[in-house]
């Protein structure tokens, strides 16, 4: 990538003068980076499944076509529940695609690993790593960032905000703006107008963590334990501090407000729809992102919901977490279709208000909210505020142990009634063993 | 049966000059060996070369990118110090027990019931077969959806007045659960063939009994059952190694949970190696996998083949 | 087997109750039985029902309170945007298609393996019974980077012969065929021989038809296994036109939110090709009970 062409120039200069909110570059489509390959090539990319970005991104597919005549792309859909498996044997035996989509919180692991094939600048019109990220909002790409390069792109950042059902808040009398929690102490004071019960039945809960996933409890448990002044990982990684006394004070909260708005036995929430609960009426409140507002107006709740920041220990000192979605290239491919593979990320992250409309995934990249699009997306200004004190999703080489040890923690207190602190004793005990093997 | 290179050629009867007889049977033990060596190769090549290189794996350091290290015995010494997979173990054995102990019995009993004369009896035989055609991914969303708190399982407990249940959102019931819908689908599996066991018992015994005056149950104890004696070894060998495999229905009815509650140990050995990117670790747990079915089928087969040796 | 008349011999004389008296419990028994097995079989249709009626629910009514037992009104949308949103027709051929290759191979494979494991001695038989015991023994999980690599060598990933070839023939039929064939008696094979029967004749003509039960419950298992693989094709398929069932199934279970009537629907038309099946075989299986002359 060291080769500089007038045409590289030209068109880095063209970036630097027409300010666009255009994440992938701003090279013009039409004109392809100097090192573009001329001869045929065929990239395979691999992507999670999701009806509206399955469709969004074939579309993109045929759109590249256009402009990249000599580039034929191979797309396989995974359902996102399988797509770890499948692309794990793939970079085993060396069969991977040559763009991947994982999560976010695998990036530090594929790092770790050497799979990943660092963003090509020359493609993106950048003349270095910092110039990209410019591009995007603080810490934008916060998850992507090794060594000082960029190893993937968010094609979404979910911010996690506060829903709530109308209708219930209607049937206590109360208004969804006014009467939204702004703490926990208010969620506890809600807990009993809202929640419902007959008999032994828990026909309503006022609000309910997750529990279909360990993914989705350090969602959860992560910015409890940031409100508390606390953190779950060093800034390194190398460190846990699960049993810590803001990390107990969490769990504590998380066990106490369970009691009196939830019902931890009643749930239709799955990994495959954790917003169900909500979607059926049989939670008044629920946490989640941006996403699930489609979602959510295609089910029987229609638009008759509110969104507010995310429930807060102290309003004044507010934390929220923000995960996301990458693109990846595989390292392990030839040259050309490294290059290739780049070009095709640049191209189909170029419009984040497309990415909105037609997908409801926010792209972390500044600008996002002048569009025409944001405005007309329902409480995009209660998203934009909650990223704004958003947190990436913890980042670790042993992420998925560390949720695992953490999600088993929560399920032993709320489910077991073991006492916080022993629950996360035995948590802090088996992630210092996965950290030691780490670091021998 | 096991020791064929000492055993008498008892299955070939010809009998005259030896010369004759030795060419006979040794054509004929040819023809044996020919019709069993595609199955060879295509194990050979499929399950045991695999096979002997996932054994090899365990001895070594291997996170799927970089090629693996040789590592000696530390995978299983660490195992056996490491408390999530003795609790993983425990379950998977708890699993066994309680989902193999009770499949037998009933897919007995319900193979003999079916193996005599009732009202709507194919009908009937058709229905309790039905779980074994359920596909597993199916039947373990149906299943999910089922033991919901509110659910259809907690419905129908409810009209002889039991309280709700927690099925699979307790640590103290969730295993249960999925034992249940282990023995749900294994029993007619297994009813099938037993069933296919009792038919190849000649009628004649059966008229014999009865001329005894033998009762229903005498005729079960001293005639059935003896003479089931192989398809009894096929069903307790594959019940176990079915049930130390089961992997698909814990993974998409709990994940493992709550809190470890339901993670088996093969659903373990996956996250090993394809969530926390341990291939040498997780090879080396299957191996405890793979010693314990093998020990277990090993006296299995042993117990019975003696006895079936010396007919 | 050549003991179980011995087994018959030595049984103590039971008392010979009356006629009408034995008649009567007889049909006391019939009766137990039939409620019994009527109890069992509704516990065993019970997943059916529920899984059928959701399919027919809408959205609104699918978690409603207390429990809808019939949906009303029946709502068969679901099964028309289920089936459009995938195709549907390509992954029931391919996975019919896998399926009956695997099943007739393992038919004739493992009968013939069996056959030789109990009616033939030769050096090693018992050796190699054992091993092809323990090919049984290892999860998928941990041989499966192993096999993939195997598969990559041959040029196997994305073709039919990569989903078909390393499943030809299983242990478990193997092992099933050897205990069945055990109860066949060697006289039969012995006199063949006598007549001047050739091998292969005799096994073709006089053993395939005495294991007819059993080899009806290895289609069964054999094509029911092979129509729930999962997670090898999910490795080893890329291409949308190999896709098979389960692997759409499962895209229906997106992060994102799942439809269940759809799920539920995808979930029967998935079901169905194994019921029609069975009750085809089911024909097979009661011909063949009355081929080896149970009495009835």
């Amino acid at each position: 990538m060291k080769r500089w062409s007038m045409k590289h120039v030209a068109s880095s200069l063209a970036a630097a003068a027409i300010l666009t909110l255009n994440a992938g570059g701003t090279v013009s489509a039409a004109e392809p980076p100097a090192n573009f390959p001329k001869q045929p090539v065929t990239i395979e990319i691999w992507w999670h499944e999701y009806g509206p970005f399955t469709a969004y991104v074939k579309e993109l597919i045929e759109a590249y076509k256009k402009v990249r005549p000599n580039v034929t792309i191979n797309p396989v859909v995974t359902s996102s529940g399988d797509i770890n498996q499948k692309l794990t044997v793939a970079l085993a035996t060396g069969t991977g695609p040559d763009i991947m989509d994982q999560d976010a919180s695998f990036y530090e692991l594929y790092y770790a690993k050497g799979v990943l094939e660092p963003l090509n600048l020359d493609v993106f019109g950048a003349k270095s790593y910092d110039e990209v990220a410019a591009r995007y909002t603080p810490g934008g790409l916060a998850a992507a960032t090794f060594g000082g390069k960029i190893y993937a792109l968010p094609y979404q950042g979910n911010s996690m905000s506060l829903f709530i059902s109308n209708k219930a808040f209607a049937e206590a009398g109360l208004n969804p703006v006014k009467d939204a929690p702004k703490t926990w102490n208010d969620m506890i004071a809600l807990g009993p107008k809202l929640k419902k019960v007959q008999g032994t039945r828990t026909v309503q809960k006022a609000f309910d963590f997750p529990y279909h996933s360990p993914r989705w409890e350090i969602q959860m448990f992560q910015p409890l334990v940031e409100q508390f002044g606390g953190r779950l990982l060093s800034a390194d990684g190398k460190r846990a501090y699960i049993n810590s006394p803001e990390a107990v004070k969490a769990l504590t909260l998380w066990r106490d407000v369970t009691k009196v708005t939830g019902d931890p036995k009643t749930t239709m929430n799955t990994p495959s729809n954790p917003n169900q609960d909500f979607i059926d009426g049989r939670t008044a409140m629920w946490v989640t992102g941006p996403w699930a507002t489609s979602q959510i107006q295609q089910s029987q709740v229609k638009d008759a919901f509110t969104v507010v920041s995310y429930p807060q220990v102290d309003p004044a000192k507010p934390h929220t977490i923000v995960y996301g979605w990458m693109w990846g290239v595989n390292k392990a491919k030839p040259e050309a279709q490294k290059i290739v593979a780049w070009d095709f990320i640049r191209f189909m992250l170029a419009k984040p208000d497309d990415w909105l409309a037609k997908v409801a995934f926010v792209q972390p990249v500044k600008g996002v909210n002048e569009t025409a699009v944001a405005k007309n997306f329902p409480f995009f200004d209660v998203h934009m505020k909650d990223v704004a004190t958003a947190t990436w999703y913890i980042r670790s080489e042993y992420t998925n142990e560390i949720g695992q040890a953490v999600g088993r923690a929560i399920e032993r207190t709320v489910y077991d009634g073991m006492e916080p602190k022993a629950s996360l004793d035995q948590a802090q005990a088996e992630v210092d063993k996965v950290l030691k093997k780490a670091a021998p | 049966m096991t020791a064929p290179a000492s055993s008498k050629d008892r299955a070939v009867s010809v009998p005259a000059v030896r010369g004759v007889r030795w060419s006979l049977a040794s054509k004929q033990a040819a023809f044996g060996v020919a019709i069993i060596v595609p199955t060879l190769g295509i194990l050979a090549i499929f399950r045991f070369l695999p096979m002997v290189q996932a054994l090899y794996l365990s001895l070594t350091e291997y996170d799927l990118v970089h090629p693996p290290k040789f590592a000696g015995l530390a995978n299983f010494a660490s195992l056996l110090q490491d408390p999530l997979f003795l609790k993983s173990a425990r379950v998977s054995l708890m699993y066994v027990l309680f989902s193999v102990v009770p499949v037998i019995p009933l897919s007995l009993g319900l193979a003999a019931l079916f193996n005599r004369p009732l009202w709507l009896r194919n009908v009937l035989r058709s229905a309790v077969f039905m779980p074994v055609v359920m596909p597993a991914v199916v039947m373990a969303v149906v299943w999910t959806f089922m033991y919901q708190q509110d659910g259809v399982v907690n419905t129908i407990l409810s009209w002889f007045g039991v309280d709700p249940v927690p099925w699979l959102r307790s640590s103290a019931t969730s295993l249960w659960a999925v034992i249940l819908i282990g023995i749900w689908r294994a029993t007619p599996y297994y009813m099938v063939i037993f069933l296919a066991g009792l038919q190849a018992i000649p009628a004649d015994y059966y008229d014999a009994a009865q001329m005894d005056g033998a009762g229903t149950w005498a005729t079960f104890w001293h005639i059935t059952l003896p003479l089931l004696r192989p398809t009894l070894l096929l069903v307790i060998v594959m019940n176990v190694i079915v049930a130390m495999k089961v992997f698909a229905v814990p993974l998409i009815m709990t994940g493992g949970g709550p809190a470890d509650s339901t993670r088996v140990l093969p659903l373990f050995i996956y996250q090993t190696a394809f969530e926390f990117f341990d291939m040498g670790r997780a090879a080396a747990m299957s191996v405890f996998l793979f010693v314990a079915v093998m020990l277990f089928s090993f006296v299995q087969v042993r117990l019975f083949t003696r006895q079936d040796d010396n007919r | 087997m050549t003991n179980a008349t011995g087994t018959v011999g030595p049984r103590a004389p039971a008392k010979r109750p009356a006629g009408s008296w034995r008649t009567l419990r007889k049909r006391q028994g019939s009766i137990v039985a039939f409620i019994v097995l009527a109890g069992v079989a509704c516990v065993t249709l019970l997943p059916f029902y529920w899984m059928a009626s959701s399919s027919l629910r809408t959205m609104e009514t699918m978690f409603s309170l207390p429990i809808q037992w019939i949906p009303d009104p029946p709502n068969w949308k679901a099964y028309v945007l289920a089936w459009k949103a995938q195709d549907f027709s390509r992954y029931l051929l391919n996975s019919g298609f896998v399926a009956v290759a695997i099943t007739l191979s393992n038919l004739l494979l493992c009968s013939l393996a069996g056959y030789s494991l109990t009616k033939f001695r030769y050096r090693g038989r018992g050796v190699m019974f054992l091993l092809i015991l323990s090919t049984m023994m290892l999860p998928l999980e941990v041989t499966m980077v192993p096999l993939f690599l195997i598969i990559k060598k041959l040029e196997w990933a994305n073709t039919y012969q990569g989903l078909i070839v390393p499943f030809l023939v299983d242990g478990f039929g193997v092992f099933l065929m050897r205990q069945y064939m055990l109860s066949i008696p060697n006289d039969i094979i012995d006199s063949a021989r006598i007549d001047g029967a050739s091998e292969l004749r005799i096994f073709w003509m006089i053993v395939l038809p005495l294991c007819k039960p059993a080899l009806v419950a290895l289609a069964v298992f054999t094509f029911r296994e092979a129509w729930d693989m999962y997670i090898w094709p999910l490795i080893i398929i890329t291409k949308d036109s190999l896709r098979t069932l389960p692997l759409g199934i499962s895209l229906f279970m997106s992060s994102y939110g799942t439809s269940w009537d759809q799920l539920m629907a995808i979930a029967v038309i998935g079901t169905l090709p194994m019921i029609l099946l069975f009750f085809f075989l089911q024909r097979a299986f009661i011909q063949g009970i009355a081929a080896t002359g149970l009495k009835e």
